[in-house]
């Protein structure tokens, strides 16, 4: 048996009396898709940012690569998160710096590397986004489907052991949703290892190697598209899979 | 008339000498509490608890004593008490740019609590400490929204430099003080006084007017267009 690349178990938050995720555990393989759905308010986004730290969870455990994360450690978390790539919904760009530097902002101040070394890998991973004619322009003057794409090429420049996705088409006009889409694709096609929430269900049924489904901060099933999608065993899954599968369309 | 306008151009080389001392104070002022105001602006908003209380009794400290009292406790009481021996001049830069400091951090406190919390969160993603996010990521941005709000403190500060004047520190107002009395031209000695500060604070406004177009991020607008 292989090492998953990310294994969370047991991970909770709560805000005073309320849970927002209660006993999350799961583990993702090397060129994993995994997909969380569920209803807005279910933990999707507390849970992704619970993996990286962004929300500190009350409880639970992390390991990549088979180490185990220590959080209260400062440098060896910051090392930690250098590995897991974060894509925000409202896509979070440095507002001051243009898209070149944006991407180049991480490799030289946290990976240290050489400024003009930096911006040659930032170049390709712009380029390979689709972004080599913007690079000079400033996030306000970029649409979202191109900020979007700004942020992942900013994130896989570090070169993460894994992307977590936080809903990244759900900030976006419908027609800008394909071009974001179509980089996740060809990041998966690269064997890249993510997990992503989304509400976008072709996508997801098309792409996923896993879906999980969360409610009221729990993992309620979880599983392939296939047997979600069309044979859950929780009826609440199957009702919200009826639903989106109605609201947003066909499987793709 | 003739007699008060040539009172006014006499005077005016030893008027314009003294705006130079004011303009040295203002800049020196607004410097220090810059270089000051920063980390106290950080410091009240990442701080340590004990770190936060203690500048806001230093904010609440300087944002509180007028300045007249500040000069003189500084000036007579503490440099006398602790044998410290400053000049006037100096004493008023240091006075100021404690004030200001107070006043700036304020201004820099508002400039970051009005980033996205986003922002932070994308450096910290990345894996930027936060010492290195403050200042790679918020600072940039932060400082530059504090712009408008320093053309503000510029104003207050230049005029504020006027009461350095008690102390007997030579910049526009003692000067201009100084001739009236030896000439009996108030009236004219003080307008002349008067019309100097408007040009500076016009100049100085203007000029950050200048850099605040000059540091203006391309494509965005304080709106959030």
């Amino acid at each position: 048996m292989t090492t998953p690349v990310l294994r969370i178990e047991n991970l909770s938050k709560r805000y005073g009396s309320r849970a927002v995720l209660t006993g999350a555990s799961f583990s993702v393989n090397k060129g994993d898709l995994k997909i969380l759905i569920g209803p807005s308010g279910a933990g999707k986004s507390t849970l992704l940012q619970c993996i990286n730290f962004l929300v500190q969870p009350d409880e639970g455990r992390i390991w990549l690569d088979g180490e185990e994360v220590r959080p209260g450690h400062r440098r060896a978390l910051c090392t930690y998160r250098q590995k897991v790539g974060m894509i925000f919904q409202d896509f979070n760009l440095f507002d001051h710096l243009n898209a070149l530097e944006n991407v180049r902002i991480g490799l030289v101040r946290v990976k240290g590397i050489a400024r003009d070394e930096a911006g040659e890998r930032a170049v390709r991973e712009l380029t390979r986004v689709g972004l080599r004619d913007h690079l000079q322009k400033y996030p306000a003057q970029l649409s979202g489907g191109q900020k979007q794409r700004v942020s992942i090429a900013r994130a896989l420049a570090m070169d993460p052991k894994v992307m977590l996705l936080d809903e990244p088409t759900s900030a976006l006009d419908p027609e800008l949703i394909g071009e974001v889409h179509s980089v996740i694709r060809e990041m998966g096609q690269g064997g890249m290892t993510m997990i992503m929430a989304t509400h976008q269900i072709g996508f997801a049924r098309s792409l996923a190697s896993e879906i999980i489904f969360m409610e009221d901060g729990r993992i309620v099933e979880q599983g392939a598209p296939d047997r979600i999608f069309c044979h859950a065993e929780n009826a609440r899954t199957r009702e919200f899979c009826s639903k989106i599968t109605e609201l947003y369309g066909e499987t793709r | 008339m003739p007699e008060s306008l040539n009172a006014v151009i006499d005077a005016l080389p030893y008027l314009l000498a003294g705006s130079a001392v004011t303009l040295i104070v203002v800049v020196g002022a607004m410097c220090l509490g810059l270089c000051l105001g920063v980390p106290l602006a950080v410091g009240q908003l990442y701080g340590q608890p004990a770190i936060r209380r203690a500048i806001g009794v230093y904010v609440w400290f300087f944002r509180g004593i007028p300045l007249l009292v500040l000069l003189f406790l500084f000036y007579f009481g503490l440099c006398t008490a602790l044998d410290i021996n400053l000049s006037a001049f100096t004493v008023a830069i240091i006075v100021l740019g404690l004030i200001s400091s107070a006043y700036q951090s304020q201004i820099f406190r508002g400039a970051i609590l009005s980033l996205p919390e986003g922002q932070l969160k994308a450096a910290r993603a990345l894996g930027m400490s936060d010492r290195r996010a403050i200042a790679s990521i918020i600072l940039p941005q932060a400082l530059r929204l504090s712009v408008p709000g320093w053309s503000n403190e510029y104003s207050i500060i230049l005029k504020d430099s006027a009461v350095a004047y008690a102390l007997g520190v030579p910049e526009i107002m003692a000067r201009a003080h100084f001739v009236a009395t030896r000439t009996y031209q108030q009236l004219p000695l003080y307008l002349a006084a008067g019309v100097i500060f408007l040009v500076l604070t016009y100049l100085g406004t203007k000029g950050l007017r200048v850099l605040e177009e000059k540091v203006r991020i391309p494509g965005y607008s304080p709106q959030g267009g």
